[in-house]
């Protein structure tokens, strides 16, 4: 497997953040019509691993990722952080989604002290933490705008302060580049790879976007159309710096991989 | 002009902030001058049209196409305006008046906004209350006139019960309104960060209900004004609305348009102040 999860001590977490088993969701059971929309999912992320799950459109990824979250309640199977049977969201897991939900009537500096408000950190050592925050995430001298003033992402790039600022061990993310331009998305994915390889903390990225899935993942989930079950799973192994992405991008494998991935997709031309 | 020279200087940047647009900075020709100045012509218009009406309604009354004894004049009104000044009927009329609708308006959108707000917090209870108040709302405020009269005489309280009563289920409802319309997304961020339903109550539901609180609260300066002057027709003895009662009782056409001016004079300040304090409790918005 990759390296980066072998050389993490993992004795203070003998079990895996994350493990998936027979995951299912049908919406409306009680009704008529019920929907099924994820058929049978088991997955496991490990430390310090990234791992991005790709599949067609509507096939139920936003939903998974709510369901892992407690946010949603589940119809079967089980959802282990730790190894220990979760209702809610764990104090460790971080979220983010492609809309940036930063509160407007919130400067950039008070969207990232949101969560460490809600968690009682003074105000002069949540403030500190969310400036250094900002700074090192490339917000300088934008502390105190509000996010109508800031470009999209910039605003994105304050939304994964505000995860970060709780210092999540895992991350979860929905799609969170989806609405930026090439450049951008770039220059975030490799901050993004950066921020996680080098704190060794664990990633799960919920994406459509192939090329981002395989430049930036260790293992990337292909998921079939709704019922969402497994339809196959690529180790990821370009041997490049893993936190480069156009380094990645330009490796020979990785035409191979996101052509065999795409061809999986099953992209249906009437959709 | 200066707008191609704007696009050249415009850097592709991707991450620049939006805010350049906005430049405090007002140049010649650029978009704040430029709103300015559009702004000035609006007003310079609303006054014209003002002025054409105002000297037709003159005119017409002074020809004789308009009975002046029915119609009154504008020259009339304002002689109306000078005296009621003088003796000062005006403002103590004005100043009755202001009370019971500020006092109406305070209580009427402070009860209401915080039974709106709290609604939201049970989806239960505000099944359970949603016919009553449709109910409360269906209600014509001047069937209400002679039971508040009733229970609370023929003073202020009665007038400021009226405009309390006029105001609170608007308020009510646009509060909850805004307090349902939050986004479910952002709600769930919210619980991710570890927020209990109090904190997401305070920082997330009420600041982003003020939207439609202010909205609610635009629209109920008048609600509150028509209440007021509503129980003030019923019975009272002094106030805007006792003095257009009295005129018109009398015939006195044009005192009753010179207290009814007064009357829109005094909504527009209100509507004002309340604007000026959305501005400052909201400052992040775009107005």
């Amino acid at each position: 497997m990759n390296r980066i999860a072998a050389n993490r001590p993992a004795a203070d977490f003998p079990d895996p953040p994350l493990v998936v088993s027979n995951l299912r969701k049908i919406f409306g059971e009680e009704t008529d019509a019920p929907i099924e929309v994820i058929a049978d999912l088991s997955l496991t992320l490990g430390h310090g691993e990234i791992v991005s799950i790709v599949g067609p459109s509507g096939c139920g990824k936003s939903t998974l990722l709510n369901l892992l979250c407690g946010l949603l309640p589940r119809t079967a199977g089980e959802v282990l952080w730790y190894g220990g049977a979760s209702i809610g969201m764990p104090e460790r897991v971080g979220y983010m989604l492609q809309k940036d939900l930063l509160l407007p009537w919130r400067t950039a500096l008070r969207n990232v002290t949101l969560g460490l408000e809600i968690h009682k950190m003074p105000i002069k050592e949540r403030t500190e933490k969310a400036r250094k925050l900002l700074d090192t995430i490339g917000l300088t001298g934008f502390h105190d705008y509000y996010p109508s003033a800031l470009s999209g992402g910039m605003r994105q790039r304050a939304a994964l302060a505000r995860t970060l600022a709780n210092e999540p061990e895992v991350l979860l993310l929905d799609e969170p580049f989806a609405a930026l331009d090439f450049q951008t998305k770039l220059i975030l994915e490799n901050d993004m790879a950066h921020l996680v390889r080098s704190q060794r903390r664990s990633l799960l990225l919920i994406t459509h976007d192939v090329e981002e899935a395989v430049s930036l993942s260790d293992r990337v989930i292909v998921l079939t159309h709704r019922p969402a079950r497994i339809r196959a799973i690529h180790e990821i192994d370009i041997d490049v710096d893993r936190t480069d992405m156009m380094a990645a991008r330009e490796s020979p494998k990785f035409n191979q991989y996101v052509r065999s991935i795409w061809s999986e997709l099953e992209v249906r031309h009437n959709a | 002009m200066s707008t191609s020279q704007q696009h050249l200087a415009a850097k592709p940047a991707a991450e620049t902030p939006a805010a350049t647009t906005a430049s405090p900075v007002a140049r010649r020709g650029g978009p704040r001058f430029r709103t300015m100045r559009r702004n000035a012509l609006v007003f310079a218009c609303q006054i014209s049209v003002l002025a054409v009406l105002l000297l037709a309604w003159e005119l017409a009354t002074r020809q004789s196409a308009l009975n002046a004894f029915l119609f009154g004049s504008p020259s009339a009104v304002w002689g109306f305006l000078v005296q009621m000044w003088k003796d000062g009927g005006l403002l103590t009329d004005t100043r009755v008046t202001a009370m019971e609708t500020l006092l109406g308006f305070v209580i009427g959108n402070v009860l209401g906004t915080l039974i709106g707000l709290a609604l939201w917090y049970s989806r239960f209870v505000s099944q359970v209350v949603q016919p009553f108040i449709v109910a409360l709302g269906s209600i014509p405020i001047i069937a209400l006139a002679p039971i508040c009269i009733i229970w609370f005489g023929t003073g202020l309280a009665s007038k400021v019960a009226m405009a309390t009563l006029s105001v609170v289920v608007v308020a009510l409802i646009t509060a909850y309104k805004g307090a349902m319309s939050v986004d479910i997304d952002q709600i769930n961020l919210m619980r991710t960060l570890g927020a209990s339903k109090r904190h997401i109550f305070r920082k997330l539901i009420v600041p982003a209900s003020l939207g439609d609180i202010f909205a609610g609260l635009k629209l109920t300066v008048g609600f509150a004004l028509i209440g007021a002057i509503i129980g003030e027709f019923m019975s009272s003895s002094e106030g805007l609305g006792h003095a257009i009662f009295k005129a018109g009782s009398l015939y006195i056409i044009p005192k009753v348009f010179a207290a009814l001016v007064v009357t829109i004079a005094l909504a527009l300040c209100l509507t004002y102040v309340v604007g000026k304090i959305e501005k400052m409790l909201t400052p992040w918005r775009p107005h």
